[in-house]
């Protein structure tokens, strides 16, 4: 398989990407799931621009005029979008947990002046 | 006698708080302010008044701060709670017209409306295209079926306080109050009160923001 200069550099920043993910993997910086996600995401990323041609049929196939590396970043930006409405969705989970916190904080600190008032 | 508690929310109520707490007092046996970390010195007025005050460490909105009160008043044993602004918008004497379907047995809920017959100061552009796009919003998406869809006034009983908890901490709690009365099955009753305008309030942007609140709280739960 004759590769692009291109196709190489790309290659070779996912095998970085990939490197990185694992370390974090090992120090237990990230989850199972999220290792694994992340995994998967940079395989195919690597799979895609090795077999760059491939996807450029991909996409005349599915009847659209941009090329296959224009294909691919359309995937990029849609997952992108759909990574920042995860990130949305887990920081409103932790925002209620924080305001949990706060109120238990609040409420026991409110009970011991109370009883002190009380004494 | 049912044990009735007052939850008035503030931050930075400094001006009002006072006049606030003592006009309610003739009405309930707790009166119980939330300081959401205000920068002046309503906790301390507030204290002064004889409400009991819980203080927020960090500012967490007005339906944060309502359900801690919720909290506060079953811990104490409240049969019924109020929730009531501490902007001085609302006028205490009318507690006792939103708890009376309560005592009487008839609802476990009580929404204070301005669209009943008593006269209130509207803001003309509240009045005529916050509200009726509000009323639509909250009788398509969330089912419910009231007159006023943006009321803080407010009565509940224990059941319904055990039952309604308030997850959206900021101004979209309004309409989670009122659409968990609808699908919790709770008797609900409206009351005419009356409101003084003294600044506008909330505006249309304020009105979108609670529809993002809503979506994103749908979503996440």
């Amino acid at each position: 398989m004759n590769m692009l200069p291109q196709q190489i550099i790309a290659i070779a920043i996912t095998a970085f990407f990939i490197i990185k993910l694992y370390k974090q993997k090992r120090k237990g910086e990230i989850s199972n799931n999220e290792y694994i996600m992340w995994l998967v995401f940079w395989i195919t990323a690597a799979l895609a621009i090795a077999m760059i041609k491939q996807v450029d049929r991909l996409s005349g196939t599915l009847g659209l005029s941009a090329s296959g590396i224009d294909f691919l970043v359309y995937l990029a930006v849609i997952m992108l979008f759909y990574f920042v409405f995860r990130l949305r969705l887990r920081l409103a989970k932790m925002d209620r947990e924080l305001t949990e916190m706060v109120r238990q904080f609040a409420i026991k600190e409110t009970d011991k002046k109370q009883a002190k008032n009380n004494n | 006698m049912p044990k009735i508690a007052c939850i008035i929310p503030a931050w930075n109520e400094e001006k009002n708080i006072t006049k606030v707490v003592e006009s309610v007092k003739p009405y309930a046996d707790f009166i119980i302010v939330i300081n959401d970390k205000s920068q002046d010195t309503t906790a301390e007025l507030a204290e002064k008044a004889g409400a009991i005050v819980i203080n927020h460490p960090i500012n967490r909105g007005q339906g944060a701060s309502l359900q801690t009160g919720n909290d506060y008043a079953l811990s104490l044993g409240a049969d019924i709670i109020v929730h009531f602004d501490g902007d001085d918008q609302f006028l205490a004497e009318e507690i006792n017209d939103m708890i009376e379907p309560i005592k009487r047995g008839e609802a476990d809920i009580v929404f204070g409306s301005r669209f009943l017959g008593k006269e209130t100061n509207f803001p003309f552009l509240k009045k005529n295209v916050i509200y009726p796009l509000a009323q639509i919003f909250t009788r398509l998406i969330l089912g419910v079926r009231l007159s006023d869809p943006q009321n803080g006034f407010r009565a509940m009983n224990r059941q319904a306080a055990e039952e309604i908890r308030i997850i959206n901490r900021e101004m979209a709690h309004n309409s989670e109050i009122q659409s968990k009365a609808f699908s919790g099955k709770l008797r609900v009753a409206e009351v005419p009160i009356t409101v003084i305008y003294h600044h506008f309030g909330q505006k249309l942007s304020g009105g979108i923001k609670i529809m993002k609140d809503l979506l994103i709280y749908k979503l996440s739960k």
